[in-house]
């Protein structure tokens, strides 16, 4: 009698445990998460993300189903349960699950994620970036430009651009929130960070296009940020050339 | 069993314990101070330091381990006369040291002051070494002015001290090499 | 007037300790020949030493111990009743019971300075501070918070009912253990005191350079860490002592409850990392004071250096304030299932496993500015972690599962931490996978994980405690259905200001901002909102506690029927804790086992 009891607590548990994770995942897959991806490494970086969600709902719907089922159906108000102390099966079959998935995360997204993000280590375009209290400068080495705290940082579409990101006072950190690119900025040391902008955007139209400050470097630290613009090619070489005859 | 073997560990059993592990948790402080000294300037030791001074203070040091050491041993057999002579030894031996350092400190000011990278290290390992000194030298004087009624009475306070003493010596055994020898 | 004499005397000899060891160090500057020798950096921190030894002798030191040093007879404070709680007094339970209410204190005023932070981000612009007060009260919040995370349970129920538990007397040095508490009151005035002297921005990471060049309040916070490590080694050292060579006859290893175990582990967490957070804020002090470059890259110095050295403490400190948590939802998810806790060994093993794993994870702070070969080996540690964290779960589910739960207020709370842990942990695990981190790195994602973790695992582990052990301390019942009305009211209040911080994080909204973007507006009007809900959920709690405390009903010894020693006695526990000395015998979770029995107190004696 007890026997069949079990097993069917076993049971509903298993039902519930795979409808909260049928359903989970199908949240999580037509969910999206991010804001529009501009660049070849937000690719990546939400992938990442949402395998990691897609690995983390059974973990969530099996310990939600065990728990809820026991809070639901275990409440007595008296008695001592069956002293049961262990289970081999349950206990090693979570260890070999819990483990299997924390190894399997390690390898993907973990370091397939970072071999993706160092793929392509060759850029096109070297901008030098200088953060100071409270501000960025950006100077664009090769093309004889350089700008301090402008109003906005236009880049090319499509094109490898590598951040050297330095500072010349405290610790800042190189932020564009819509290639999901970040690199501290360090006083005596170059950073650098590549990525590749894949759609044409700009800061008015969609606030993700922005360089922003994320390490707490004092006062200013929530306003140090300057607006990004992406456009194609053609259209930044004019605006190249028209920043150079302005300097 | 019977109830009344409770748990009763002696008093000095407890304090052995706690001393050793004190011990080792300020061990975790001075390795911090050697990993950041080999973390920022590697193997470096500048030209001017005073080999000297450093050699004759760290032999000092050493000596006055020797001196505490007959202390705690007269202490034990309550030898009084004797106990009194050589605590007194190792304070005067530590004061020597810390005057030592202080001529290391007042050529290295000079030499490689604060403001330098090697300098930084060097005067926040000594400078930390000598404070744990002068505690040490706190507590042996707390036990010297304890022994003058009676020492038989206070044998933890002298072997906490003296084993607290010789821990600080270990230390400079330690930063010595790291600071003037390593190259 | 007598009451109050002990801590006068501790104000006294700490104000005048802090004249002479700034005195000290102004003719220091004076004689080196410094221009202004008058420098409040200096005076802070000269201070700060001699400071602290007055205030200690005065406090109690002097009298109940230190004459002794010099022949004299002691002269210790007889105190009575109530007046003991403000001495230097060396009785565990006592100490407890400072320590908790304490803390609570500070909880509450840290969780008001979050409601004005709540405040200023209703809306997007300058609401009711300058960004420079915001970033102040923002890293006053963190660091007072962190503080209370780490040392309140530990602090109140390790002292209180570690020894009971585990049936000694006492602690194994009473008078450290009194002096353990007695630093704690300087931390915090400390702390505060840094408004007066232009705030900290630093938040609680405190990264130079920014903390060598900001404010001088910067330095008492450097202060009130290096105090409240020494505080903890010192408390480290007497729980280590005191679990491993004072345990009753017959309390083996395998017998010890696991909260016991949990204090253990937490101790020596604390106890073998606290130097290295000293060390990294004596090291920004001398780079203020003395002028050293350790961190100043002109000098050659590298700022990463102090990431290094503080993470190092600091990721053992996350866990410092999970472990007494998990150990205090372990014992109650036992003893309010009727069953004995599942996997015993396992879950002691997951304890440990974690203990030991701390120490290697700390770079996955520090993701995006690490050279990249140390990425890989972070992020496969931290990943690790999760396993022996699962064992913890695997403990609590195999326990509730076929159990005969009673939802009592501690086991609602229990619960709680279970879900709430549960998503701040998996979303550690978004945070430890470097692509994923790249983005979410400093941003309120991060924010949500942490509150996630230490506010809806530790503090409701900490309410879980206070309403498991209130009859225990106080000889009074509460209201169970005020304990049930808290526990509800808090757990919806935490999700719902905690769960939206995530999307605000994934929306691009980064932290310790005073200020954001008109668009992130909603998210944060609905967060501070949800935030002041569930700050109000805990006026029930402090209603319920002082009424119960004066008038409560009178609790039996053992109101929920638990073999564990501490329920073995009267409540409160008298002043050796128990009539006679106990021998434990068996398991400390026998339910439902026959003849089971974990202790005997006193009347039997056997071969
Ligand atoms: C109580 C404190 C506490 C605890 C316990 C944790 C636990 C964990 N933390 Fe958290 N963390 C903080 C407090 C804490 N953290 C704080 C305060 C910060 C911010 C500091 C600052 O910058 O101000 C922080 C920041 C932080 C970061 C840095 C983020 C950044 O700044 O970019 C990272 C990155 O790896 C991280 C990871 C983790 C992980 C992997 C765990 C793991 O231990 C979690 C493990 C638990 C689980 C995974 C759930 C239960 C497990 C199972 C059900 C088994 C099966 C599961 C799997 C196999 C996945 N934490
Ligand atoms: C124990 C840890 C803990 C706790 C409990 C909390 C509680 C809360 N925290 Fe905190 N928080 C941290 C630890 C904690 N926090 C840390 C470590 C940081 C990082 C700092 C840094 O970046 O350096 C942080 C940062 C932080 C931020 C980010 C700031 C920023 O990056 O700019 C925010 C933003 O919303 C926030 C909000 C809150 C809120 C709304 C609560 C609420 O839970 C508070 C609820 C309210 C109360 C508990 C008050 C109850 C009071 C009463 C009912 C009145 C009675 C009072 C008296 C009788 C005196 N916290
Ligand atoms: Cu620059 Cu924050
Ligand atoms: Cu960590």
């Amino acid at each position: 009698m007890r026997r069949t009891g079990r097993r069917r607590d076993l049971i509903i548990t298993g039902i519930v445990f795979v409808a909260l994770t049928v359903a989970g995942e199908f949240w999580v897959i037509r969910t999206d998460f991010h804001p529009m991806p501009a660049s070849r490494e937000a690719g990546i970086v939400d992938g990442a993300f949402d395998l990691l969600m897609v690995l983390s709902v059974p973990v969530f719907a099996f310990v939600i189903a065990v728990l809820g089922y026991a809070l639901a159906r275990f409440r007595v108000s008296h008695g001592d349960a069956d002293p049961v102390r262990h289970d081999p099966r349950f206990m090693w079959g979570w260890l070999v699950v819990s483990a299997g998935l924390a190894i399997f995360s390690i390898f993907n997204p973990g370091f397939k994620g970072l071999e993706e993000l160092r793929a392509e280590p060759n850029a096109d375009l070297v901008i030098g970036v200088t953060a100071e209290q409270w501000n960025w400068s950006f100077s664009f080495e090769e093309e004889g430009l350089t700008l301090e705290d402008p109003e906005e940082l236009v880049l090319p579409v499509d094109t490898r651009i590598a951040f050297e990101v330095t500072s010349v006072d405290v610790i800042h950190s190189f932020w564009i929130p819509a290639f999901r690119i970040k690199v501290d900025a360090i006083p005596g040391q170059v950073e650098t960070v590549l990525t590749t902008p894949t759609v044409t955007g700009e800061y008015e139209a969609n606030p993700m296009f922005r360089v922003q400050c994320a390490e707490m470097c004092g006062t200013g630290h929530a306003r140090m940020s300057t607006a990004v613009r992406v456009v194609d090619q053609d259209e930044f070489d004019a605006w190249l050339t028209g920043m150079r005859a302005d300097a | 069993m019977t109830t009344s073997d409770h748990v009763v560990v002696s008093k000095l059993t407890l304090d052995r314990f706690g001393l050793w592990l004190f011990i080792l948790s300020e061990t975790g402080l001075f390795v911090a101070l050697l990993a950041a000294r080999f973390y920022l300037t590697g193997f470096e030791v500048p030209e001017e330091a005073n080999q000297v001074v450093a050699l004759t203070i760290t032999s000092i040091l050493l000596a006055s381990s020797g001196t505490a050491y007959l202390a705690e041993v007269a202490s034990r057999f309550g030898d009084s006369a004797l106990f009194r002579k050589a605590m007194m030894a190792t304070l005067l031996l530590g004061l020597v040291f810390l005057v030592g350092v202080g001529v290391e400190w007042s050529e290295a000011f000079h030499a490689f002051p604060p403001s330098t990278l090697y300098g930084s290290s060097f005067f926040f390992m000594t400078g930390m070494h000598a404070f744990h000194v002068l505690t040490g030298m706190i507590f042996l004087g707390i036990v010297y002015r304890m022994s003058r009624g009676a020492p038989a009475s206070h044998k933890w306070p002298v072997e906490a001290s003296v084993k607290y003493w010789h821990f600080v010596d270990v230390v400079w055994v330690f930063f010595y090499p790291a600071l003037y020898l390593i190259n | 007037m007598r009451a109050i004499a002990p801590l006068a005397k501790g104000l006294g000899g700490g104000i005048l300790g802090y004249a002479i060891g700034g005195g000290i160090f102004v003719g220091i500057r004076a004689l080196a020949g410094a221009g202004q020798p008058w420098d409040l950096t200096t005076v802070l921190v000269g201070g700060w030493l001699f400071g602290l030894v007055g205030w200690l002798l005065g406090v109690g030191v002097w009298a109940h111990w230190a004459r002794a040093w010099f022949g004299w007879p002691l002269r210790p404070y007889e105190r009575t009743g109530w007046q003991r709680y403000f001495a230097f007094d060396t009785d565990h339970k006592v100490i407890g019971i400072q320590y908790l209410i304490t803390f609570l204190g500070m909880f509450f005023l840290a969780g008001l300075l979050a409601v004005l932070m709540r405040t200023e981000l209703m809306s997007s612009g300058r609401d009711v501070m300058s960004p420079a007060t915001y970033n102040s009260v923002m890293s006053l919040h963190g660091t007072v918070m962190v503080f209370v995370a780490i040392a309140t349970i530990i602090g109140a129920f390790g002292n209180y009912v570690v020894p009971l538990m585990i049936g000694a007397e006492d602690m194994a040095f009473p008078k450290l253990n009194a002096l353990s508490y007695w630093m704690i009151p300087p931390v915090f005035i400390f702390l505060f005191a840094s408004f007066f002297v232009g705030g900290y921005d630093s938040g609680w990471t405190a990264y130079p350079p920014l903390s060598v060049t900001n404010e001088p309040g910067q330095v008492l916070f450097g202060l009130a860490f290096i105090t409240i490590g020494l505080s903890s080694i010192i408390g480290g050292v007497n729980f280590i002592t005191t679990i491993v060579k004072m345990r009753a006859p017959g309390l083996t290893w395998g017998r010890l409850p696991i909260f016991v175990w949990s204090i253990l582990l937490t101790a020596i967490l604390a106890y073998l990392f606290s130097q290295f957070v000293a060390v990294a804020m004596i090291m920004i002090i001398l780079e203020r004071v003395v002028g050293t470059v350790f961190f100043t890259a002109d000098g050659g110095g590298q700022p990463l250096l102090y990431q290094h050295i503080f993470w190092f403490y600091s990721h053992p400190a996350v866990y410092v304030m999970i472990l007494p948590a998990w150990g205090v939802i372990l014992e109650v998810i036992s003893h309010c299932s009727r069953k004995p806790l599942f996997a015993y060994k396992w879950a002691v093993g997951g304890l440990i496993g974690v203990t030991s794993m701390s120490a290697i994870v700390w770079a996955h702070h520090m993701f995006t500015a690490v050279p990249e070969p140390l990425k890989e080996p972070f992020l496969a540690t931290t990943e690790l972690i999760s396993i022996p964290t699962g064992l913890v779960f695997l403990s609590a589910l195999g326990t509730l599962w076929q159990g005969r739960l009673r939802m009592t207020v501690p086991m609602l709370f229990s619960v709680g931490v279970l879900f709430n842990f549960l998503i701040g942990g998996l979303t550690g695990v978004f945070l430890a996978d470097v692509p994923a981190d790249v983005q979410l790195h400093d941003t309120y994602f991060v924010v949500g994980h942490f509150h996630y973790v230490i506010v809806g695992g530790g503090i409701f582990g900490l309410f879980a405690a206070i309403y498991y052990w209130f009859p225990k301390m106080t000889g009074r019942m509460y209201s169970s259905r005020l304990g049930k009305l808290h526990f509800w009211l808090a757990i919806i209040g935490f999700n719902l200001t905690f769960l939206p911080m995530f999307m605000a994080g994934l929306q691009g909204m980064n932290r310790r901002i005073a200020d954001y973007l008109p668009y992130l507006e909603p998210v944060n009007r609905w967060v501070s909102l949800a935030g002041f809900f569930f700050g109000a959920s805990f006026l029930v709690f402090i209603w319920n506690y002082i009424r119960s405390w004066r008038i409560g009903e009178r609790a039996p010894d053992n109101p929920w029927n638990a073999y564990t020693l501490e329920w073995q006695t009267s409540s409160p526990p008298p002043l050796h804790n128990f009539s006679q000395p106990p021998v434990v015998v068996g398991d400390p979770y026998c339910y439902g086992e026959e003849d089971a029995e974990h202790a005997v107190v006193g009347e039997r004696v056997e071969a």
